[in-house]
C-alpha cells in the first residue's frame, strides 16, 4: 500500500497541513529508528511503531503544525508508547528474571554497525540511546529534542555529550 | 571514507536501521475507526445542558402560571402561598395546622383598599376556631412628619382595639418599627386601620390554627384529673400495704405536676389564640422601596434563573466532592511522569 491510501488521506487544511499518509510515509523510518534505539529491541520497535502511528492517526485532527514538526509530534507519541512498553517489560522481567533481557541482547541496533559501536550502544542506558537517536539519527534540533524528552535544553545537551563521549571512548579503545 | 576514520555520529547515521516493508504496509493500511465513546460523551454533555435549561424553563412556566397569583380587583400583584409546617417536637399531642398567607402589594393608588380587604377576608376565614395570627405590614409615608404621626396613630389603633404596643422603635429620619399585640377578634379591623396610615407596600399574614392543640390539651387535662381522683381514692383504702401506698403517692405527685404543666400550656395556647401579633414597619420613601410587580414573563425568567442557579449549585457541589479524587489522580499522573526518568535511566 502506498502513501496515497484513501483511508489515510486526511483532508488538508488550506494546503498548509500535510496529509497523514504523507507524514506517515516520510516519518516511518525516523520513528522506527528512535524506537529501536530507545528499546534496543527491533521486534518490539516494530510493534511500537505501528502502535504509535495508530495513535497518531486517531489524534491527527489535534496535530497543530504551528506547535512543532510532525516528527517531533510523532516522537512524543512514540515515547509515551515506549514508556508503557518499558513498564510492562519491567513487570515481565521481574516475573521471569533475566531470561528475556539476555535474549534481546543478541539483536542488532543498526543495519551493519561495527560490532564495537554496537556493543558501546548497548552499554548506554535507554535514556542515553534515546537522546542519541533524536539528535543524531533523527536530526532534531535541541529545543525539539528537549520537548520530546520533557527536559530542559541544557539537560538534553549534557545527556547527548555524555553519551557521545562514552561511545567515542569505547570506539577509540577498540581501535587501539 | 573507511569505517575506522568516520566519527561516531557519521557511523550511526550511515548504519541507521530502516523500517521493514511489512511494517510500512501495516502502518499505511490503517483504517479509520469510529470513536463512539467520545461522540457519546459529547452528545451526553450537550444533552445534559439542554435538559438543564429545559427543566429550568418548564419550572419557570409552571411556577409563573396564571393559577398562582390570586386575582384581586384593583390589586396589581397579589401572591398567595400555603405552607404546611414541620414540627420537630416528639410530643404526642396532635400538631397544630398552620396556614401562611403572603400578600405583596404594589404601591400604586387604590391598591391598599383591595389588599386590605383581601387580607382581612383571609384573617376572618376560620371564624369560631382558636387561631393565632402573625401579621407584618410595611407602610410608606411621604415625609418625616407623617412618619411621626403615623407611628403615634398606629399605637393608638392598637390600644383602641384592646391591645397594646409591645415595643416601638422610632427614628426621626428613617423608619419606625412597632410590635403590636391585638386581640384576635380585632385583628381584621386593626389591619384595615393600620393599612390606611399610608401606602401599603407589603403585607404578610401567618395564621396558626390552635384548635386541635387546645382540644388535645383539654383531653389530657381531663385524663389527668380522672387519674388523680382514682389515685386519691385508692390511697384512702386503709388496708393498702405500705410499699404500694408509697408507689401510689409518687404517682399521684407526678400526675399533679403533669396536670399543672398541662394547665399552664393550655393557658398559653388560649393566650396565643386570643392575642395576635402584628408587626408594623413605617418608613419614608427613601427607606422603604415598593415591591416591583412582575409580569408573567418576568416571573418565568425569575423562576427559571433561580432554578438554573440551583442546578449550578448542585454541579458545584458535585465538583467539590470530586475535586479530591481529581487531585489524587493528578498526583498519580505526576508520580508516573517522574517514574519515566528512573525507568529509562535503568
Amino acid at each position: 500500500m502506498n502513501a496515497a491510501t484513501p483511508s489515510l488521506d486526511v483532508p488538508r487544511l488550506a494546503g498548509r497541513r500535510p496529509g497523514f499518509a504523507e507524514v506517515a510515509s516520510e516519518q516511518l523510518d525516523a520513528v522506527y529508528r528512535y524506537l529501536v534505539y530507545l528499546t534496543g529491541d527491533r521486534s518490539a520497535a516494530e510493534d511500537l511503531t505501528a502502535e504509535t502511528f495508530e495513535k497518531a492517526f486517531r489524534s491527527w485532527r489535534r496535530f497543530d503544525p504551528r506547535r512543532g514538526s510532525p516528527r517531533t509530534w510523532l516522537c512524543r507519541i512514540a515515547r509515551s508508547v515506549a514508556v508503557d512498553w518499558f513498564r510492562a517489560e519491567s513487570r515481565r522481567r521481574r516475573r521471569e528474571e533475566t531470561y528475556a533481557r539476555d535474549e534481546r541482547l543478541t539483536e542488532e541496533l543498526g543495519d551493519g554497525l561495527p560490532p564495537e559501536l554496537e556493543a558501546a550502544l548497548r552499554e548506554l542506558s535507554p535514556a542515553e540511546r534515546e537522546v542519541v537517536a533524536l539528535r543524531v539519527l533523527l536530526e532534531l534540533d535541541g529545543p525539539s529534542a528537549a520537548r520530546v524528552l520533557g527536559i530542559s535544553q541544557t539537560a538534553c545537551s549534557t545527556r547527548l555529550s555524555r553519551a557521545l563521549r562514552r561511545l567515542e571512548e569505547r570506539m577509540s579503545d577498540a581501535r587501539e | 571514507m573507511p569505517a575506522n576514520e568516520m566519527t561516531v555520529e557519521a557511523l550511526l547515521r550511515a548504519h541507521a536501521p530502516h523500517a521493514p516493508e511489512s511494517l510500512r504496509e501495516r502502518v499505511l493500511g490503517f483504517e479509520p475507526q469510529r470513536r463512539p465513546l467520545r461522540r457519546f460523551a459529547l452528545v451526553a454533555v450537550a444533552g445534559c445542558a439542554v435538559v438543564a435549561v429545559g427543566a429550568a424553563i418548564v419550572h419557570g412556566i409552571t411556577r409563573s402560571g396564571s393559577s398562582r397569583p390570586v386575582a384581586v380587583p384593583g390589586t396589581p400583584s397579589v401572591r398567595r402561598t400555603l405552607t404546611t409546617p414541620t414540627w420537630a417536637t416528639a410530643t404526642p399531642p396532635p400538631l397544630p395546622s398552620r396556614q401562611a398567607l403572603q400578600i405583596q402589594v404594589g404601591a400604586s393608588a387604590g391598591a391598599d383598599t383591595a389588599a386590605t380587604k383581601h387580607s382581612a377576608a383571609a384573617v376572618a376565614g376560620s371564624a369560631g376556631r382558636l387561631q393565632h395570627t402573625d401579621a407584618s405590614l410595611a407602610i410608606k409615608v411621604s415625609s418625616d412628619d407623617d412618619l411621626a404621626s403615623a407611628t403615634t396613630r398606629a399605637t393608638r389603633i392598637a390600644t383602641s382595639l384592646g391591645g397594646y404596643a409591645q415595643s416601638v422603635h422610632y427614628a426621626s429620619r428613617g423608619d419606625s418599627i412597632l410590635d403590636l399585640r391585638i386581640p384576635t377578634v380585632n385583628v381584621q379591623a386593626a389591619l384595615g386601620r393600620l393599612a390606611s396610615l399610608g401606602t401599603l407596600v407589603s403585607q404578610q399574614i401567618s395564621i396558626t390554627d390552635l384548635q386541635q392543640q387546645l382540644k388535645t390539651q383539654s383531653a389530657e387535662i381531663a385524663q389527668l384529673r380522672r387519674r388523680i381522683a382514682a389515685l386519691a381514692a385508692a390511697l384512702k383504702n386503709p388496708s393498702l400495704p405500705e410499699a404500694q401506698r408509697v408507689i401510689l403517692q409518687i404517682r399521684l405527685a407526678e400526675s399533679r405536676r403533669a396536670l399543672s404543666q398541662r394547665l399552664n400550656a393550655r393557658k398559653g395556647t388560649i393566650s396565643a389564640g386570643t392575642m395576635s401579633h402584628v408587626s408594623v414597619e413605617i418608613g419614608t420613601k427613601k427607606s422603604i422601596a415598593p415591591v416591583h410587580r412582575r409580569g408573567r414573563i418576568g416571573r418565568l425568567l425569575h423562576d427559571a434563573v433561580g432554578f438554573l442557579a440551583l442546578e449550578g449549585m448542585i454541579v458545584l457541589f458535585a465538583l467539590i466532592v470530586a475535586s479530591p479524587i481529581a487531585l489524587v489522580a493528578f498526583g498519580l499522573w505526576l508520580w508516573r511522569r517522574r517514574s519515566v526518568d528512573r525507568l529509562l535511566a535503568a
